[in-house]
C-alpha cells in the first residue's frame, strides 16, 4: 500500500513537473505575439542568423546593440556559427519550421534557398526604401520573374594577386591592368624555381621537384572563384547560358582556357591538383611565400597580411580576345518566408539600417572582411587604403559577374569537379573531360528544373 | 577442465530458475515501478530511435529538400541508386576499407592485448599509449597523420627516398587513399578493441595454462587452444562493433580527404567516398534529403544482412563457457 501510494506520488510528481515545463516555454512563446498585436511601439522579438568567426560576430553584435538602441521596440535574438555549421544547421532549422525570421547567406546560396521557396521576395521593399544606383550587386539577387530575393551585405570580387618579393627576385614587371594571360603564365616560368634552383625556362628544369611556383590558379572547387572560372569567362566561355539553366561548357573557348591551365600544370609552373595537396590547405602556398601569383577574393587579404607578405593586386588578365571578367559574390540579407508581417517590417528596418547607415558600413568595413555595398563608403574606405593598390577592386566592379550561381550551384559545381579532374590530372583530354562535365553538368540542372 | 564445467554447471542451476507462469496481465507495483524508471530509456528510444528510423523510412520513399515538405515518389529514390555510379562506388569502398580494416585491427589489437596482459615493466604506461589515440579527435589525428604522410613534409616520403625509391602522393593517390586511411583508423581504433580483448583475458583462468604447461604445451599451443577460444566471444564483439563502425565512417574521410576545405570531401576522383559521405553531400550538400535516406536505409540493410551473417557463422567458433 505505502508503495502504491509512493508509487502515485512520484508519478504525479513527473507529470505537474512535465506540465510546469510547457507551461514555461508556452508562456515563453507567446510574449512576443499578443504584445505586438496590442501596441506597434511593444517589442517585437526577431531572430537572426549569420554566420561568423569571432572577430566578425563581435562587431556583428556591437552593431546589433546600436540598431537596438535606435530602435527600441525591436529585439533582435543571434544564432551564429562557422560558415559550413551554419548553413548545416539552417537547412534542418527550416525544415523543421524554425527557420530564423532574416539570415545572412552566403552570395552562392540565395538561389538555393529562394528557389526552393524559403524567402520572401523584397523588391517592393528595395523600391521603397533604397536606391538602387547607391549599392553594388543590386542585381545579384535578381530571379527570373524580377523577383528580388536578398539585399547586398558586402561585397567580394577577384582579383590577381601577387608576391612583390617573388617578382622582384626573379627581376619580372609587377602586373598591371593590361596584362594577359600569357604575360602570367611568362611571368610564371620566371618565377618557378626547381630544387636546383633553375628556373621554369631552363630546359633542364625539373618540373617533379618544384620548391617555388609561379602562379596558383585552382582546379578544384574553389576554382569557380579562385580558378577554371573566371579563366573560361575571360576566354568568352562560362559554364551556364544565361537562363543559368542549360549548360555551355563544350565550347572551343572553354576548351582553349582549361588547356591553358593543363598546359601550367604539366610543365610545373602551377601547382596541379596533388601539389596542392601537399600543402595541407590550398592556400598555404600563396600564403607561405612559395607561390608569385593567385586569384583570390578581397576577404583574402586579411589572411596575406597576417602572414606577413609583401603583396599588391591587379585586375583579373584579359583574355585572348580582351573580354574581362571579375568573379563576385554578394553575401546578401534574405527574409524568411514564414515571417508575419511584423517580423518582416523589423527585418526590414535592420536591412536598411545596415544599407544606409553609413557608419555601420565603415565599422564593418574595417574588419576588411568585405567591400562595403555602398558605393560611397566602398570608395571612401578603399581609397584611404594605402598598403595596396586597392582601387583595383573598385576598378574590377566595371566587369563584375556572378559564378552562375543557381538552385543547384553546389551540386553542378561537384558535378564539374569529378568529370574534369581527369582532365586536369592529364588522364585524359580537355575536350573529353569538357564533353562529360556539360553532361553531368546538364543532368543536375534537368534534376532539378525539369522535375 | 572437469572443475570449469562443474562449475558452469552448478552456475546455471544456481542463477536461472524456471520462470513461473505468470497468469496476471496487469502490471504490479513493481512492475509499474519497473517501467517508470527504464521509462527515460524508453522516451529516448521511442522519441529518437524509433520515430526517427521511421520518419526516415517514409522519406526515403519521397522527393524531400527540407525546405518544401515531401512529396512521395515511391521507389524513385532507390531505383535512382541503381542508376547512379557514385553510389556504387561509394558501396565497393566501402566494403573495401571495412574488409581491410576490421581483420588488421581486429588481429593487431588481441596481439597487443595479449602482450600487454603480461607483468611487465612500465605495463600502464604502454596500455595509456594505445589508448590515448582512441580518445583523441579526428581532427588531431588527422595533422599527426598528416606529418607523416605529406608528401611533402611528411615522413613516410623521407623514409622512402632514404631508401631510394619513388616518393608517394598517400592521400591523393587513388590507389593508395584507401590503405593510408585504414592505416591510420588503426591506429586509432586498435586501442579500444585492446581494451576489450584485456578485459576478455582477464577472464581465462590462469590454472588452465598451468595445466597445459604441465602437460607441455609451447607457448604457442598455448595461445591457440586455450587464449583464442576462451577469449572468442570477445572476438566477436570486436568484430561486430569493428564492422558497424568501419562502415559508418565518416568524420575520418571527411577530415583527412579536404572535407573542411571546400566542403565535399571524397579524395582524388572519388576514390575515398564511402556510403556515409556519399549520404551526408547528397543529404545536407545537394538538399536531396529523401535520396540520402534511402542511402541510409540500405546501408542499415547491408549492415544487417553482415550482423545476421555473423550470428550464424559463430555457433561454429564462438565458446562462451
Amino acid at each position: 500500500m505505502k508503495r502504491k501510494r509512493s508509487f502515485s506520488l512520484f508519478f504525479s510528481a513527473l507529470l505537474s513537473s512535465a506540465l510546469l515545463i510547457t507551461a514555461c516555454t508556452g508562456q515563453q512563446a507567446n510574449t512576443g505575439d499578443p504584445q505586438n498585436t496590442k501596441n506597434d511601439s511593444e517589442q517585437i522579438v526577431l531572430k537572426m542568423g549569420y554566420y561568423s568567426d569571432p572577430p566578425t560576430q563581435k562587431k556583428m553584435e556591437e552593431l546589433l546593440a546600436k540598431f537596438m538602441e535606435k530602435h527600441p521596440n525591436i529585439k533582435i535574438t543571434t544564432e551564429t556559427g562557422p560558415h559550413a555549421q551554419f548553413f548545416q544547421k539552417l537547412n534542418t532549422q527550416i525544415a523543421g519550421g524554425n527557420a530564423p525570421d532574416l539570415w545572412l547567406s552566403d552570395g552562392v546560396k540565395v538561389f538555393e534557398f529562394a528557389e526552393r521557396g524559403a524567402l520572401k521576395d523584397l523588391r517592393e521593399w528595395i523600391e521603397k526604401d533604397l536606391s538602387k544606383d547607391e549599392y553594388y550587386g543590386m542585381d545579384a539577387n535578381k530571379g527570373p520573374g524580377g523577383e528580388v530575393w536578398g539585399v547586398p551585405q558586402g561585397i567580394q570580387i577577384g582579383v590577381l594577386y601577387y608576391n612583390k618579393a617573388l617578382f622582384d627576385k626573379a627581376g619580372v614587371k609587377y602586373p598591371d591592368a593590361n596584362w594577359t594571360w600569357d604575360q602570367v603564365k611568362e611571368a610564371a616560368e620566371l618565377m618557378t624555381i626547381d630544387a636546383s634552383g633553375k628556373n621554369g625556362k631552363d630546359p633542364s628544369f625539373d618540373p617533379n621537384k618544384v620548391s617555388e611556383y609561379g602562379f596558383t590558379i585552382f582546379s578544384s572547387p574553389v576554382g569557380v572563384s579562385r580558378g577554371w572560372f573566371p579563366l573560361m569567362k575571360t576566354f568568352g566561355g562560362g559554364v551556364l547560358d544565361s537562363s543559368l539553366q542549360k549548360a555551355v561548357l563544350d565550347t572551343p573557348e572553354n576548351k582553349q582556357a582549361i588547356e591553358w591551365m593543363v598546359d601550367g600544370m604539366k610543365r610545373g609552373i602551377f601547382p596541379d591538383p596533388v601539389d596542392l595537396q601537399s600543402f595541407q590547405d590550398p592556400f598555404k602556398p600563396f600564403l607561405s611565400g612559395v607561390s608569385g601569383m593567385q586569384i583570390d577574393i578581397y576577404a583574402a587579404r586579411v589572411k596575406m597580411r597576417e602572414a606577413g607578405l609583401n603583396f599588391d593586386v591587379a585586375p583579373i588578365p584579359a583574355g585572348p580576345a580582351g573580354k574581362r571578367f571579375a568573379p563576385s559574390i554578394v553575401n546578401s540579407w534574405v527574409i524568411s518566408k514564414t515571417a508575419d508581417e511584423k517580423k518582416t517590417q523589423a527585418a526590414w528596418e535592420w536591412i536598411k539600417y545596415w544599407a544606409t547607415d553609413d557608419e555601420a558600413q565603415r565599422e564593418w568595413a574595417s574588419l576588411g572582411e568585405a567591400i562595403p555595398v555602398k558605393k560611397k563608403v566602398a570608395e571612401e574606405v578603399l581609397t584611404s587604403d594605402t598598403s595596396l593598390n586597392a582601387k583595383v577592386f573598385l576598378d574590377s566592379m566595371e566587369f563584375a559577374g556572378s559564378l552562375d550561381a543557381n538552385a543547384v550551384f553546389g551540386e553542378w559545381r561537384k558535378a564539374f569537379d569529378e568529370a574534369m579532374f581527369p582532365a586536369f590530372s592529364g588522364e585524359e583530354s580537355v575536350d573529353q573531360g569538357l564533353k562529360k562535365a556539360n553532361d553531368a553538368v546538364q543532368k543536375v540542372l534537368d534534376g532539378f528544373y525539369k522535375k | 577442465m572437469n572443475q570449469n564445467t562443474q562449475l558452469a554447471g552448478e552456475w546455471k542451476t544456481d542463477q536461472r530458475p524456471e520462470p513461473k507462469p505468470r497468469k496476471r496481465k496487469r502490471l504490479d507495483s513493481e512492475g509499474r515501478w519497473g517501467i517508470l524508471l527504464i521509462s527515460p530509456y524508453l522516451i529516448h528510444l521511442i522519441v529518437f530511435v524509433a520515430f526517427t528510423s521511421i520518419a526516415s523510412l517514409y522519406i526515403s520513399f519521397t522527393d524531400y529538400d527540407m525546405l518544401n515538405p515531401p512529396e512521395w515518389t515511391g521507389l524513385a529514390n532507390y531505383s535512382k541508386m541503381i542508376d547512379d555510379p557514385l553510389f556504387w562506388k561509394a558501396l565497393k569502398n566501402t566494403l573495401y576499407f571495412t574488409i581491410l580494416l576490421v581483420p588488421i585491427k581486429t588481429a593487431l589489437a588481441l596481439v597487443l592485448a595479449v602482450a600487454l596482459n603480461q607483468k611487465l615493466k612500465g605495463l600502464k604506461l604502454y596500455r595509456i599509449a594505445h589508448f590515448i589515440p582512441v580518445i583523441s579527435s579526428w581532427t588531431v589525428i588527422a595533422y599527426v597523420a598528416d606529418s607523416i604522410f605529406n608528401p611533402r613534409f611528411g615522413w613516410a616520403n623521407s623514409l622512402l627516398v632514404s631508401m631510394g625509391l619513388d616518393p608517394k602522393n598517400w592521400l591523393a593517390d587513388e590507389q593508395l587513399v584507401i590503405p593510408v586511411l585504414v592505416a591510420v583508423a588503426v591506429w586509432k581504433g586498435v586501442g579500444y578493441m585492446m581494451v576489450l580483448f584485456l578485459a576478455g583475458l582477464q577472464n581465462v583462468p590462469g590454472d588452465l595454462y598451468e595445466a597445459a604447461e604441465i602437460d607441455g604445451a609451447g607457448p604457442l599451443q598455448k595461445f591457440w587452444r586455450i587464449t583464442v577460444p576462451l577469449i572468442s566471444g570477445t572476438t566477436f564483439l570486436v568484430l561486430i562493433l569493428s564492422t558497424i563502425s568501419s562502415f559508418q565512417s565518416f568524420e575520418q574521410i571527411y577530415v583527412m580527404t579536404a572535407g573542411a576545405v571546400d566542403g565535399v570531401a571524397g579524395g582524388p576522383n572519388n576514390a575515398s567516398l564511402v556510403l556515409m559521405l556519399h549520404l551526408y553531400r547528397e543529404g545536407f550538400t545537394f538538399f536531396h534529403m529523401g535520396y540520402a535516406s534511402a542511402i541510409a536505409w540500405v546501408l542499415f540493410l547491408i549492415l544487417f544482412v553482415f550482423t545476421f551473417m555473423q550470428m550464424k557463422l559463430q555457433k561454429r567458433w564462438v565458446h562462451y563457457d
